[in-house]
């Protein structure tokens, strides 16, 4: 079986949401989604609509006293997804870790010894 | 999230999230007092019941109960994350295993009725010194246990496996 990307899931902040999601909490809170995340409120905001709209994840508004909570959690298709993922992921790093074996295997080719290492001149006001 | 321990970058991104996610879920003081208090009212149901016959024993047993269930509520407003009720056990690779923080939450059932069983025996015996030392020591336990509870689901976070 093939895995493919998720293109919802793809961008690093919403597989930061959705792997944060599927930790093993069954609602998580915007404010500590954000601090686990690692991003801004406005960024958590705007990924969780795309999130919600592809029906990854569920959203659920509520306050105490005052103070507004939004509640997130990972839907059933979500979690699939995010699976499905992961699987891409990994069979994208076997790919590259077996390529880069072979480069290594193959070793130097013959005339590289001869050709001369170009060095790149520093670049200006850099010091 | 097997397939996670494959991809370095993604591991190491999500592993420092979940830590993040994880510590928050450290109790606040006001919570292992409350279930110290808890415990320690739900353990005086024994004796209310042989010196205060006017007090109903499942009195205290629903206020210890409702006090826990506060607690909960609290916890999930201060930490943000809240754990729902969960299958007993998973099927992972064709055998059954407790869920992370389970046994925990098992063995404070046991100790409750365990504590519970023995404050009676010592009371009927007339050994209320005794009684109150093992509502004491159960309170301790209870307390321990709790904690062990909250290590797990805190330990299943870091890992990503699913919380009690």
């Amino acid at each position: 079986m093939t895995a493919r990307p998720d293109p919802f899931i793809h961008p690093i902040t919403r597989l930061s949401i959705c792997g944060l999601l599927a930790a093993g909490a069954d609602w998580v809170e915007f404010a500590a989604l954000r601090d686990a995340a690692g991003i801004s409120d406005s960024v958590l905001s705007k990924q969780s609509v795309v999130l919600e709209d592809a029906g990854y994840v569920e959203v659920r508004k509520g306050a105490v006293g005052r103070r507004p909570r939004t509640w997130f959690r990972l839907t059933a298709k979500g979690r699939q997804a995010l699976e499905d993922h992961l699987a891409w992921l990994a069979q994208l790093e076997e790919t590259v870790s077996a390529s880069t074996q072979d480069v290594r295997q193959a070793g130097p080719l013959p005339g590289d010894h001869d050709q001369p290492r170009r060095v790149l001149p520093p670049l200006l006001g850099s010091s | 999230m097997r397939e996670v321990a494959r991809n370095p970058v993604a591991l190491e991104l999500l592993r420092v999230q979940r830590n993040r996610l994880a510590d928050r879920l450290r109790p606040p003081w006001w919570y292992l007092t409350g279930s110290a208090i808890a415990w320690a009212v739900g353990f005086t149901g024994q004796f209310s019941l042989r010196y205060l016959p006017r007090v109903d024993y499942w009195a205290t047993a629903v206020a210890t109960t409702a006090v826990w269930l506060l607690l909960q509520w609290g916890l999930t407003r201060a930490t943000g994350i809240k754990v729902g009720p969960r299958p007993l056990r998973v099927l992972r690779d064709g055998l059954f295993y407790y869920r992370p923080g389970r046994p925990a939450l098992i063995a404070m059932l046991v100790v409750s009725l365990a504590v519970g069983e023995a404050q009676f025996l010592l009371i009927r015996h007339g050994l209320v010194a005794a009684a109150i030392a093992v509502a004491a020591l159960g309170v301790a336990v209870e307390v321990a246990l709790q904690q062990a509870w909250l290590r797990e689901v805190r330990q299943a976070l870091r890992d990503g496996e699913g919380a009690a």
